[in-house]
């Protein structure tokens, strides 16, 4: 009886891929940041501190296989969210549960080293995303192509235009086969032709069933792409539902 | 911790040859200058001390290459291990990795550069006619100890540089002045009796040097005790220095 008990809890709680509970997180604001020795000692009890709360009291469930959108204006706290979800910076209350491999895309080319070729980079930036060596060398061919750069692939990275980096950065994180993705407005990455790959790419990832978090300003493909949209207010959730409806009142509001 | 570690070992490895690789890469030695740089330290202290010491010995340049080497890979595993988490601060506040990794490679590279310029020491033992002993089988658990001692360090000092930056240069200092208390320029037994031998007695980077000095210039057993006290602290200092890193670690996004 407790065991089926505890199995049935055990797929409740699996059902989730992502889930918030009575999440807090704030910045404190230091007028004067004691960053040296000499600070900290002479201005000890001086220094003005000030709690910002960036986000109250969060309780958010995603489940497996959806593809939920974040939306809210500039500073609402969106995404110091997907910070926490990619265990980036930690939350001072409440806690986060992750079931399942977790990669975010919170900027691209993170850790690219300029002197270093396109294929080298794809190496370390695939290896940053937790790959091995095996696993990229499996991928390393259609991070290439998605990327389009050809025979520029051996060429630094320093002499890539900055699409071009961008393509390659986003080429190597969208094939990086997470179970979980978050990610923070990199759909406008390069030219219309480009843009509209990344989209079908991201369209078939939805499809074989993968978890999608998106922090988006681009209304338009969050509609195309969502099927739910959580409104952040002022680090609350102020609506969490159908996509449409929540970018409508969303407009009332703020369009 | 180690389960982490080990799905992200492609990370550690490439992160391993970028230290050695990328730090010297558009210059025209490039890796080269890592060894360029002690031995062209020994050739000054070897001109010069022996006019300040009354006796320096027999084959003073290998007895200097002896302990210069070692120190250079446990300064530039220490000033870059500090500087470590603030250097990746980049990458540190974009994606999610095991953030032990920085520490864990920057000691790392140290010990394959180190592993490479032994490979000068050993040139130096055959020239200068001293050889080798069986004695030399003891080096991989000097070396071991003093890998685990640097990593140990820079565990904490690249964690509490963070939060205060003055770390740097306190602990730059206090490792330029540790040269003076290790017996590198000089053999150990110059200061017996004095007040500063007490120094050299609790300094673990001096019981390594020595020991590197026994095995390898004297041919004679190292003084196993204060090996094993050296490798049990460091092991136990590894514990807590990972501990503190891990408890710092939270905050390295905001604070970088």
């Amino acid at each position: 009886m407790k065991t089926a008990k505890s199995k049935k809890k055990k797929q409740k709680q699996e059902s989730y891929a992502i889930e918030v509970k009575n999440l807090t997180k704030y910045f404190k604001l230091y007028y004067d940041k004691p960053n040296t020795l000499k600070e900290r000692l002479v201005f000890w009890n001086k220094s003005k501190v000030e709690k910002k709360v960036v986000l109250k009291n969060i309780n958010l469930k995603i489940k497996k296989g959806e593809t939920v959108a974040l939306i809210g204006v500039n500073g609402s706290g969106k995404s110091t969210l997907l910070k926490m979800m990619s265990k980036i910076i930690y939350p001072n209350e409440g806690k986060i549960e992750i079931n399942g491999k977790l990669t975010s895309l919170l900027e691209l080319g993170a850790g690219f080293h300029p002197d270093f070729t396109g294929r080298e980079n794809i190496y370390f930036n695939a290896s940053i995303f937790g790959l091995t060596a095996a696993e990229i060398d499996a991928r390393v061919l259609d991070i290439i192509n998605f990327s389009e750069l050809g025979e520029l692939i051996d060429t630094p990275v320093r002499t890539y235009s900055s699409g071009m980096y961008m393509r390659l950065a986003f080429s190597v994180a969208i094939n990086v086969d997470a179970e979980i993705l978050l990610i923070d407005e990199i759909l406008a990455v390069g030219d219309q032709h480009f843009q509209d790959k990344c989209f079908a790419k991201l369209r078939e990832l939805k499809d074989s069933g993968k978890t999608i978090v998106i922090v988006s300003h681009s209304l338009g493909y969050v509609q195309k792409l969502c099927d739910r949209a959580v409104w952040i207010y002022n680090g609350e959730v102020k609506m969490d539902g159908k996509t449409e409806k929540v970018i409508e009142e969303y407009l009332k509001v703020c369009g | 911790m180690f389960k982490e570690l080990y799905n992200y070992r492609q990370l550690l490895k490439s992160n391993i040859k970028k230290d050695i690789r990328g730090k010297y890469k558009g210059s025209f030695l490039g890796v080269l200058w890592s060894f360029v740089n002690p031995l062209l330290m020994t050739l000054v202290y070897a001109i010069v001390f022996p006019y300040i010491l009354k006796d320096t010995g027999d084959n003073y340049v290998t007895f200097l290459v002896i302990g210069i080497l070692p120190w250079t890979f446990f300064t530039t595993v220490i000033s870059q291990g500090t500087y470590c988490i603030l250097a990746n601060a980049g990458i540190i506040k974009k994606v999610y990795f095991p953030r032990e990794i920085l520490p864990i490679s920057i000691a790392t590279s140290g010990l394959i550069n180190f592993l490479i310029s032994c490979l000068i020491i050993f040139i130096f033992l055959i020239f200068s006619g001293v050889g080798f002993s069986i004695q030399i089988l003891w080096l991989p658990l000097i070396i071991l100890t003093q890998y685990l001692f640097s990593l140990a360090l820079i565990f904490i000092t690249s964690a509490v540089n963070v939060y205060i930056r003055d770390a740097e240069y306190i602990i730059n200092f206090i490792v330029s002045m540790l040269f003076y208390a290790t017996p590198i320029l000089y053999k150990a037994e110059t200061f017996a009796g004095s007040a500063i031998e007490w120094i050299i007695k609790l300094n673990p980077m001096a019981t390594i040097i020595t020991c590197y000095r026994d095995v390898l210039f004297y041919q004679s057993l190292p003084h196993i005790k204060s090996l094993l006290v050296v490798l049990l602290g460091s092991i136990i200092l590894l514990w807590l220095g990972y501990k503190i890193f891990k408890k710092l670690e939270k905050g390295f996004a905001e604070e970088v």
